[in-house]
This record gives C-alpha cells, sequence and structure tokens, in this order.
C-alpha cells in the first residue's frame, strides 16, 4: 500500500461524520412532510419501532429469531458451496477433461439471476429451508467454483513439477503446492460470493417464509410500514457488513502469506 | 477464458450436455416428472416457438429482450463509471474513502428486494427506479474493485515519478490509473455479473417488460415450460455479455499493457 | 408420501446438479397426528379469526402450521411443491388456473363473494366518468389475482385493449405507493390499499355488478391439496367446521370479531370493521346451494364461473388450455362441506 489509509482515529471520525450527515439529512427530509410519513419513516421512528420490536417481536417473531434464520440460511447454503465449489473447482482446475465436462453448466449457472429459477426450486425442493438453502447454494456454487478453477491456473507450472519429481503423490500436490498458490484467488471468490449469497436472501425468503429479516421487511411492504422496512434494510446492511467483515479476518488469517510469496 | 482447449477435450464437453440431454428426455417421456416440475423437449421447443412467433403479452420476445439490456447497460453503464471514479477517489485520497466507504460498504451485500419499495415510493413506476436498482447494485462492486486497484499501485514507481516532478494529476493519470486499470476492469466484470443478476428484481416493479418480468408472470400460473425457456435465454445472454465484456477487456488490457 | 420422495430423487438425479442433498424428503412422522399446513393470506377476513383464536389446533389436536402467502398464485406453487395442504382464501382466478392445469387441487369451500370489495378506484381529480376515459391512462393491479381478471373483463367488454389503456403490474403495497406519487391514474385491487387510495384523493368507479352480470364473478375460496384431502379427510372437514364457527361469531358478535381480526391484520378495530363489511361472506349451507357449490349430482353456478374464468386466462395465454365444465365440477367436493354440516 503505497499511502497509508488515513490513520485509525481520523478515519472513523470522519465516517462517523458522513453517516451522521446522512442521518441528518434523512431527519430533515421526512421531518419536511415533502414525503408522506406512511411511506417515509423518520429515523426516530424507525428507532421507537426497533424499541417496539426488540420488546414485542414483529408479528410473533422476535429480532434475534429472524436474524437468526436469515443468517443460518445464509450461511448454509453458502457454506455447503463452499464444500462443494472448492473441490469442484480445483479439479477443474486440474484436470482438463473435468473442465471440459462441467464447465458449460458452471458458466451457464454464473450469471443466471437467482431469482429467475427461484419458483422451479419451490417445485422440486418444497416451500422449507431446503429451496432457500438451494437457491444461496445455487447462487455461490458457480462463483467459488470459477474463482478455484482460476486459481489453480495461476500455480507456476514448475512448482508442481518439481513437487512431482520430489516424489510428492497427487493429493499431496494438491495439498501442499496447489491449495496454497490458489488460496487467494479462491478467498477472493469466497467474498464475492458471500455478498451474492447475502444479497439473494431476501428473495429466498420472498416466497412461503414464517421468518428472517427478509420476510419482515416483505412483510412490512405488505402493510406499508415503512419504519421497519427502514429497519430491516438497516439491519440487513450491517449483516451484510459483518459478514464480510467475518470472511476478510478469516482470509487475513489463513492466506497471511499472501504477499510474501 | 484461457488458451483454446485442445481438441482431444471435445468429446467430454459435448459428453456431459449428452447426458442431461438423455436424463432430460427419460425423465419427462418417462411420465416419471410431471411436466410442472420438468417440462419435456417438446413442450420447451413448442413454447419457444410461441413465444418468439407470437411475443409474450402484446409484445414480440425480442422487444422483452431488448428491454431488459437497455436496462442492463444502462444500470451497469452508469453504476460502473460513477462507481470506478468515486473508487480512483477514494483509493487516491484517504478522506474521501472515510467519507464514502461507510455507505459502500453497506450498500455492497444489501438485498437489493428489501429496497424495492423505497424505489417505486422515490422514483416512481418508470424505468428510472429499474435502472436506479441496477446502477446501485454495480456502484459498490466497482468502487471497491477501482480502489484497492490504485491501492496497489507500485509504491517505487510512485515514488520516481513524483522525484521527476510530476504533478499530482500526471502521476495519477500516467502511474495510478494504469496500474488500476486491471483491477477496475475486474471490477466492471463483476459489476455486470452482479447487474445482471439483480435483472429480475429490477423488472419485478411494476412491470410489463422485459425477460425478468415475463419468467416472473409465467412462474405466477406455474408455467414452467415459459419459466424454462426464459431461464435458458437470460443464461445463453448472459454468458455472451460475460464473454462481451472479456473480449473487450482483453483489448483494453492489451492496448494498456503498451 | 414416498411418491414425492422417489419423484424428487428422480428429478434430482436428472438434473445431476448436486443439488440433491438439499432435497428435503418429506418424510411422514412416525406419530399418529401429522401436521397441516396451511397457506393463508394476511387480511381482514373471519379465516384470520381461525388461526388467531387457534380454533383449527383446538378442533383437530393437530400441530397447524401457518405459513403467510402473498397471492393465490403463491399458494399454487406451495400446494405443487406439498409445503401447503390448504389454501384458506385462494381467489377464484387462481384457482381456475390450477385446475386447467391438472394441478392436484380440490375445492372444498368458499369464504366469501368478492362482489363490490374489489373495485376499481380512480383519481377523482383524473375526470374518469365513463370507461372510455380510460384511454390513454395508467392503471394498476397485482397480475393474476381476481382483480386482474375483472380489470381486462371491463376492457374487453367495452371494447378497449391494453394498447388503449396501460394495464401495470403492482402489488398493493407498490399500487400506494405509486398512487401518492400520482404515477398512476387507477387502480383495481382490494382493502387495505383500496382504502388508502380512497382516503388520498380516489373515489369507487363501479364496475363490479354489470361485470358480475356477465360472468366476471370473483370469489376467494378454500382448496385442498388433493392428496391431503384423500388421506386426511377429516382435517379438511375440521377447517370447515370451524370457519364455520368463525362465521357465526363474526355474524353474532361482529364488534368483538373485528377486534380479533384487526389484531391479526395489524390495523384499528374501525378499519377491520369496515372492511369486513365490504365482503359477502358466504355461510357454510348457502354455499351448498345451487347459486354456489351445488351438491352431489347437482353442480352448482360455480363451477361455471371457474370454467368462464379459465376460458379467458388461456385468452389472456396466460395458461395453455382450459378443461371442458365437467374438468371445474369434478374439482369441486362438496363432501367435506357437507360433513361439517352434518
Amino acid at each position: 500500500m503505497h499511502k497509508t489509509p488515513l490513520a485509525g482515529p481520523v478515519a472513523c471520525l470522519l465516517s462517523a461524520c458522513s453517516v451522521a450527515a446522512a442521518l441528518a439529512t434523512w431527519q430533515a427530509l421526512a421531518a419536511s412532510g415533502a414525503v408522506a410519513p406512511e411511506l417515509l419513516a423518520s429515523p426516530a421512528q424507525v428507532l421507537s419501532a426497533l424499541a417496539e420490536i426488540l420488546r414485542e417481536g414483529y408479528r410473533g417473531t422476535t429480532l434475534a429469531h429472524n436474524a437468526a434464520a436469515t443468517i443460518g440460511r445464509c450461511l448454509t447454503g453458502f457454506g455447503l458451496a463452499v464444500i462443494l465449489g472448492v473441490p469442484l473447482g480445483l479439479l477443474m482446475g486440474l484436470q482438463p477433461r473435468a473442465a471440459a465436462a462441467l464447465g458449460d453448466i458452471v458458466q451457464f449457472l454464473r450469471p443466471l439471476p437467482p431469482l429467475s429459477y427461484m419458483i422451479l426450486l419451490i417445485l422440486w425442493f418444497g416451500t422449507g429451508d431446503g429451496s432457500k438453502v438451494a437457491l444461496l447454494f445455487l447462487t455461490a456454487l458457480p462463483i467459488i467454483a470459477s474463482a478455484a478453477m482460476a486459481g489453480v491456473r495461476l500455480v507456476p507450472r514448475p512448482r508442481i513439477l518439481a513437487a512431482r519429481s520430489l516424489g510428492a503423490g497427487f493429493w499431496q500436490v494438491v495439498w501442499h503446492v496447489v491449495l496454497p498458490s490458489a488460496l487467494p484467488s479462491i478467498f477472493t471468490g469466497l467474498r464475492i460470493a458471500l455478498a451474492a449469497a447475502f444479497s439473494t436472501v431476501v428473495a429466498a425468503e420472498l416466497l412461503a417464509a414464517t421468518d428472517g429479516l427478509g420476510w419482515m421487511v416483505l412483510s412490512a411492504s405488505r402493510f406499508l410500514r415503512s419504519d421497519v422496512i427502514l429497519l430491516g434494510i438497516l439491519i440487513l446492511g450491517v449483516v451484510g457488513m459483518a459478514l464480510s467483515r467475518a470472511l476478510l479476518l478469516i482470509e487475513r488469517r489463513v492466506v497471511h502469506w499472501h504477499g510474501r510469496a | 477464458m484461457a488458451a483454446p482447449e485442445p481438441p482431444h477435450l471435445w468429446p467430454w464437453r459435448v459428453g456431459t450436455i449428452a447426458v442431461l440431454a438423455v436424463a432430460w428426455v427419460a425423465a419427462t417421456g418417462s411420465g416419471l416428472v410431471p411436466a410442472v416440475f420438468l417440462p419435456s423437449p417438446a413442450d420447451l421447443w413448442d413454447s419457444g416457438v410461441d413465444l418468439v412467433t407470437e411475443g409474450y403479452k402484446d409484445r414480440p420476445l425480442l422487444d422483452h429482450i431488448g428491454f431488459s439490456l437497455l436496462r442492463v447497460f444502462a444500470g451497469f453503464g452508469a453504476g460502473a463509471l460513477l462507481g470506478t471514479a468515486l473508487g480512483l477517489l477514494m483509493g487516491w485520497r484517504g478522506w474521501i474513502d472515510a467519507l464514502f466507504a461507510p455507505f459502500i460498504e453497506f450498500l455492497r451485500p444489501l438485498p437489493q428486494l428489501a429496497y424495492l419499495l423505497l424505489l417505486i415510493i422515490w422514483l416512481g413506476i418508470g424505468e428510472a427506479p429499474k435502472i436506479c436498482l441496477l446502477f446501485l447494485a454495480a456502484l459498490p462492486v466497482a468502487a471497491v474493485a477501482a480502489r484497492d486497484g490504485v491501492r496497489r499501485a507500485d509504491l517505487t514507481r510512485l515514488a520516481a515519478a513524483r522525484t521527476l516532478g510530476a504533478s499530482e494529476w500526471q502521476v495519477f493519470r500516467h502511474v495510478v490509473l494504469p496500474s488500476a486499470l486491471p483491477d477496475i476492469l475486474i471490477g466492471a466484470r463483476l459489476a455486470l455479473g452482479i447487474v445482471y443478476g439483480t435483472l429480475i428484481a429490477a423488472e419485478i416493479i411494476a412491470g410489463s417488460t422485459g425477460l425478468g418480468w415475463m419468467i416472473v408472470d409465467a412462474g405466477r400460473f406455474l408455467r414452467s415450460d415459459r419459466v424454462f425457456v426464459g431461464v435458458l435465454i437470460i443464461g445463453l445472454m448472459g454468458v455472451a455479455l460475460d464473454r462481451l465484456l472479456v473480449l473487450a477487456e482483453h483489448r483494453i488490457v492489451h492496448w494498456a499493457g503498451r | 408420501m414416498t411418491h414425492t420422495i422417489s419423484r424428487r430423487g428422480a428429478l434430482g438425479g436428472a438434473l445431476g446438479l448436486g443439488t440433491l442433498v438439499l432435497g428435503r424428503p418429506h418424510v411422514a412422522r412416525a406419530a399418529v397426528k401429522p401436521p397441516i399446513n396451511i397457506g393463508y393470506f394476511v387480511e381482514t377476513k373471519p379465516t384470520n379469526i381461525v388461526k388467531a383464536q387457534g380454533l383449527l389446533e383446538k378442533a383437530t389436536g393437530q400441530t397447524v402450521t401457518w405459513t403467510e402467502y402473498g397471492s393465490g398464485a403463491e399458494i399454487n406453487a406451495a400446494i405443487v411443491a406439498g409445503g401447503a395442504d390448504i389454501g384458506f382464501g385462494s381467489g377464484s382466478s387462481p384457482v381456475a388456473a390450477a385446475i386447467s392445469q391438472g394441478l392436484p387441487v380440490w375445492l372444498v369451500g368458499l369464504v366469501d363473494n368478492i362482489g363490490p370489495a374489489e373495485e376499481l378506484t380512480v383519481r377523482s381529480s383524473a375526470h374518469i366518468h365513463s370507461v372510455a376515459d380510460l384511454k390513454g391512462r395508467k392503471v394498476a393491479t397485482p397480475f393474476g389475482s381476481t382483480s386482474h381478471f375483472r380489470l381486462l373483463g371491463l376492457l374487453k367488454q367495452n371494447g378497449l385493449t391494453q394498447k388503449d389503456v396501460t394495464v401495470i403490474d403492482l402489488r398493493g403495497d407498490a399500487i400506494v405507493a405509486a398512487w401518492s406519487r400520482g404515477d398512476i391514474d387507477g387502480a383495481y385491487i382490494w382493502a387495505p390499499a383500496k382504502s388508502k387510495l380512497l382516503a388520498d384523493g380516489g373515489s369507487v368507479f363501479k364496475t363490479w355488478d354489470k361485470l358480475d352480470a356477465v360472468g366476471y364473478v370473483i370469489a376467494d375460496t378454500i382448496v385442498a391439496r388433493a392428496g391431503f384431502a384423500e388421506q386426511q379427510p377429516l382435517a379438511v372437514t375440521a377447517l370447515l367446521k370451524v370457519y364455520g364457527q368463525a362465521l357465526d361469531f363474526y355474524r353474532t358478535q361482529p364488534d368483538e370479531a373485528a377486534k380479533v381480526v384487526a389484531k391479526a391484520a395489524g390495523v384499528s378495530p374501525d378499519v377491520a370493521a369496515a372492511d369486513l363489511k365490504e365482503y359477502d361472506f358466504i355461510s357454510l349451507a348457502d354455499q351448498l346451494k345451487p347459486d354456489w357449490l351445488g351438491s352431489q349430482g347437482k353442480p352448482g353456478k360455480f363451477a361455471e364461473v371457474l370454467h368462464h374464468t379459465a376460458e379467458f386466462l388461456v385468452e389472456q395465454k396466460s395458461i395453455k388450455s382450459a378443461g371442458p365444465l365437467a374438468t371445474y365440477q369434478k374439482a369441486i367436493h362438496t363432501e367435506f362441506l357437507r360433513q361439517a354440516l352434518a
């Protein structure tokens, strides 16, 4: 990094100022009456909605339960995609035959809008968590697999050959040579995939959901509770940020040698 | 994609598709899977022919495709341009980063469907909310990519340019921008993918046009045949768009490399 | 159940997407009393009394899972997917579509004759006094709904097409938002959105009586998944019975009922009371009369309503084909109603 991004405290202060400015603008807009309060709640109203929901839950479901349901679905779908996608991508990177056989499917799935096949997943996997997790899984899988495959292609061939000539078996090569070199690329893919899965989570809760933050926002939309809608958006945004940050922390731990190679 | 694949691999490629096709024909032909779960190839063909010749709900299929593409290009174009500009500034000046980073980070994983109603309240039911939704999907991705690209600029080259008396603008234009370019292009490709993936959500707003709306509308009546045709079209178009961008990327990087 | 599993299994294998692991097998519980999955709408109707007071749970002793849906079309999907056993309040349009497509849906009862409860609301300042005045205007309605069916019927009856009037697909909440911005001049919709438009410079443009007279009758119904109705006929009967109780409660103590409904739907009791009055809830006994479902061997007029609706949906190219009248007569199962009344 050629220039230290602003020192911690200063940057934090500046960020806090800009967030405060945004909140003030919002408050002023809501107070001005330019938009019907029914359609745009003020920050104060959102706060009181938060208090109300913390106290009584939203339509019988606690906030913690909704948050847990959403995070759980997201992480399950994402986790399954990691478990399947990383080996799949590595295989495709190492075995041109596998890449030829599966590449088209991955390429087709990757840009496909998840909402387009939501109804099919409901028909196939039912209205429970199965279809919701499947949606998030299918959103994350092709991204992770492509990233892992691209990562393998970055591994210097001589290194593989050297390991081979030193008597390393296939699995040893994968574990000790390929995976470490491919990790940075894999993690880039994981970050993108997690963001994609999280931004699809409301779509997953669009149909036949009885809980979740997405359900809460959509249900509040139906009743035009703009305070709850805005609250839900804020919570979703914060949860999304937290998940990305958490993944970044894991990445720093796992790929600490990245950049030194 | 990398070098063209060696010819001996094509059987694998064709093989998978053939296996899928045979499984599909067998599953639907045997009556094991009802058409509502998985339409047969014949259903799909009929439905595709009907869409091409008759259109969908008073509009030719090409119109729907055109509407969708226009929205994608408008949202992606605006989002990628503005996002890249913002990201460059954020990478270049720490205080700009501090000011905007909270919003960018907040917006990036935020599910677009959550703020659909707000967009209708603010922007109405025309093209504006649809394009804005796509714009908001592209913006943070492009911004983060450009910012990281700037931050990766080579220290020594930067110092060299400065000691040679280059102005800030010259350093930015001739050192920072070229070295950030690969990241910007990767970001652009990523943003296009995300915009494309958000298309359906955008077209749910006050629909009556677009491929995304067509799929949603067909899904309402459990017309799996039309949903399938729609998914196939939208998937193949997505692959084509991605390829197009990769091609453009190669051109630009090739040029920038000199 | 085993059929469901094998079908899903074959499908998952056929797709080879590796998503099979996610397929949640619907393994029947060993318990004597399996849960009842009800798909419903949060709305100001006696249907919500059944949920709020736990009537079905008390009557059957079974676990009842209530899942909220946004439209009858969504409930159709859930029924096909095996995720909903009962659609409690599905509109006649989605039900007609489901029956036409051969989905395993049985119509076992009615909730209400919609009548004036869904109606065209126009902006008073737009000076729309005749149907012809709608030309060049934007009118919103949720596509696939009973309101959509009526609106298209209105245009057709008056020789207009969707080229003359811009018909926009919006859900109730979005209609209120678009209305408040002045983006639309009219909307064909039900409460609570309708009441909000009326309170915000809207006026009723009466269309329902003439449309009803020429066959555009719309109603809300109770449907059951065929497999569920066959396996658990007593549960279906019990549901109709408790719904009858909820109706009686509303008839005898409308104010108390409005309070219960208000709480369930998150509106004030006054609003709930006003909304409830809009609908013509059909008593279980009346449902068996020739005007509605009819009795065994003597199918009522409602099959014709479904048939007509289906033919219209075919004209709109929403569904591929409609069956003959007999298809709809066969899909109406009145035996549960009779047992509930016995």
